[in-house]
């Protein structure tokens, strides 16, 4: 398991793939100019499962406060994303005040995004079976049974546990720096 | 109370999705995650025979579970029912949709309130007995479900019943921590625990569908007085972690975009393009 990973550490596991008709090679190419020319890049994503208010941005606060980064740990996969590529005009992380885009963002086909730095291709094994999750409504829940079916994505911690015969190990391929303000919904300009 | 008679089962099954088409989505920021509809027919019947004759407030009805049971009881699918039910929901598209179904089902013992449970309670504080189905308080150790039960005890003027539906999982430790912590404000208040139906219903929960919840039933220790006042909820440590780990309250009301066309699909889902005329 790569060094990042270590008892206490706090990650957002994530399946990547295709996503609203883009591959990933292209997302990651477009995602890296973005941090270069924004300082921060826009993760798009979606599902019920890392809602940014009351999910992401809560863990996100609740680790800077320990001094700790929330490394995005992406599992490529393949994907039949078939999302409209409809680039999102705006964000907020509280779904009240909105703030435009600059026009070197581009979040496609998306409902929310994780707000990132430092995207690096980094390849180890996660062994969920050594993570919990770490809030909400299966808080405590292990990862490796958290994580199945249509349920891809988790906020998650690592435990201090050694697993002989772990039952889900994942390859990581991708990963990133989770920043202020962690996550934040996205959406187009109201007509 | 009461041995049930036979119940119509596909009837049911149809009311209860009469409910439910008229119902508005959920807003998950606040927790609204939806009972499965199956599940909704057998709470629906729970409640009916719990509070058959009785004058019963909703402290929040995101499920519609008011409905349900004014709907059944009017239908003749249950022969018994409350005598009355208020909803107190503080989304006002819920309370609309209360009020539009009660309308036209000319269900006239259902009626809403637009009240949010951090406010004063508005009374009237004379019902028999409550129900919520509250924020599970998976971050605050069940604080967001004492709030609501503080209001069910005010509505009820501390001297009747309550039902709470809570989270309830053989796995994981927060909702045991839960359960224990809102059993003892439960009793702190002056209520004992009457029932408990265990691991009763599942929900439109796509992170955990497993996740079940159960019926808590609560009475009032005889003998208490009868409570009069009810006042706001502002201490900061009961609100931090409210809907979710630093997620205090910051919403007063939901408030609802009035249309003409409810029930149907948003104008702004779709275009036409119409055939080409020769």
């Amino acid at each position: 398991m790569s060094e990042l990973i270590k008892p206490g550490q706090a990650l957002l596991y994530m399946k990547v793939g295709t996503h609203a008709q883009e591959s990933l090679e292209d997302i990651i190419a477009r995602k890296t100019k973005e941090i270069e020319e924004n300082g921060v890049g826009y993760w798009g994503y979606g599902g019920g499962t890392c809602h940014p208010q009351t999910m992401v941005q809560p863990f996100g606060k609740d680790y800077e406060k320990r001094g700790n980064v929330i490394y995005l740990c992406m599992q490529e996969m393949e994907s039949k994303h078939f999302a409209e590529p409809i680039r999102a005009d705006e964000w907020s992380t509280d779904g009240v005040d909105w703030n435009p885009f600059p026009e070197c963002i581009e979040v496609l086909g998306s409902r929310y995004a994780l707000v990132i730095r430092n995207l690096r291709k980094l390849d180890f094994d996660l062994i969920l079976d050594t993570t919990r999750v770490a809030l909400g409504n299966s808080m405590g829940a292990p990862g490796n049974k958290y994580i199945r079916g249509r349920v891809d994505k988790a906020c998650l911690e690592v435990i201090d546990e050694n697993v002989q015969t772990p039952e889900k190990v994942v390859k990581i391929g991708l990963v990133a720096d989770i920043v202020a303000p962690y996550a934040v919904h996205v959406r187009n300009r109201p007509t | 109370m009461p041995e049930p008679k036979e119940i119509d089962l596909r009837a049911a099954i149809n009311a209860v999705s009469d409910v439910v088409q008229n119902r508005p989505r959920p807003l998950r920021e606040f927790d609204q995650i939806y009972m499965k509809t199956g599940d909704m027919v057998l709470q629906s019947e729970i409640v009916a025979r719990w509070a058959k004759g009785k004058r019963l407030a909703f402290i929040g009805d995101g499920d519609a579970i008011g409905c349900c049971v004014a709907y059944l009881h009017k239908r003749g699918i249950l022969d018994y029912g409350p005598s009355e039910i208020a909803v107190f929901d503080f989304d006002e598209r819920m309370c609309s949709m209360v009020t539009r179904f009660a309308d036209s089902e000319s269900l006239t013992t259902l009626r809403s309130h637009l009240y949010n449970c951090l406010e004063p309670f508005p009374g009237p504080m004379d019902f028999d007995c409550f129900y919520t189905n509250p924020p599970w308080g998976a971050s605050n150790d069940g604080e967001s479900v004492k709030v609501f039960i503080q209001r069910g005890i005010e509505a009820t003027g501390g001297t009747g019943e309550g039902m709470v539906v809570i989270a309830d999982d053989p796995e994981l430790e927060w909702p045991k921590r839960v359960l224990a912590n809102v059993q003892s404000f439960a009793i702190e208040s002056g209520l004992f625990v009457q029932r408990m139906m265990p691991s009763l219903h599942s929900y439109h929960l796509d992170d955990n569908p497993d996740l079940r919840s159960c019926n808590l039933v609560f009475k009032s220790v005889p003998g208490r007085p009868t409570l009069t006042t009810s006042l706001a909820i502002t201490d900061p440590a009961r609100l931090a972690n409210f809907y979710g780990r630093d997620n205090p309250p910051r919403v007063r009301f939901v408030r609802e975009k009035k249309r003409l066309n409810y029930g149907k699909a948003h104008e702004d889902e779709y275009a036409l393009e119409l055939l080409e005329r020769k």
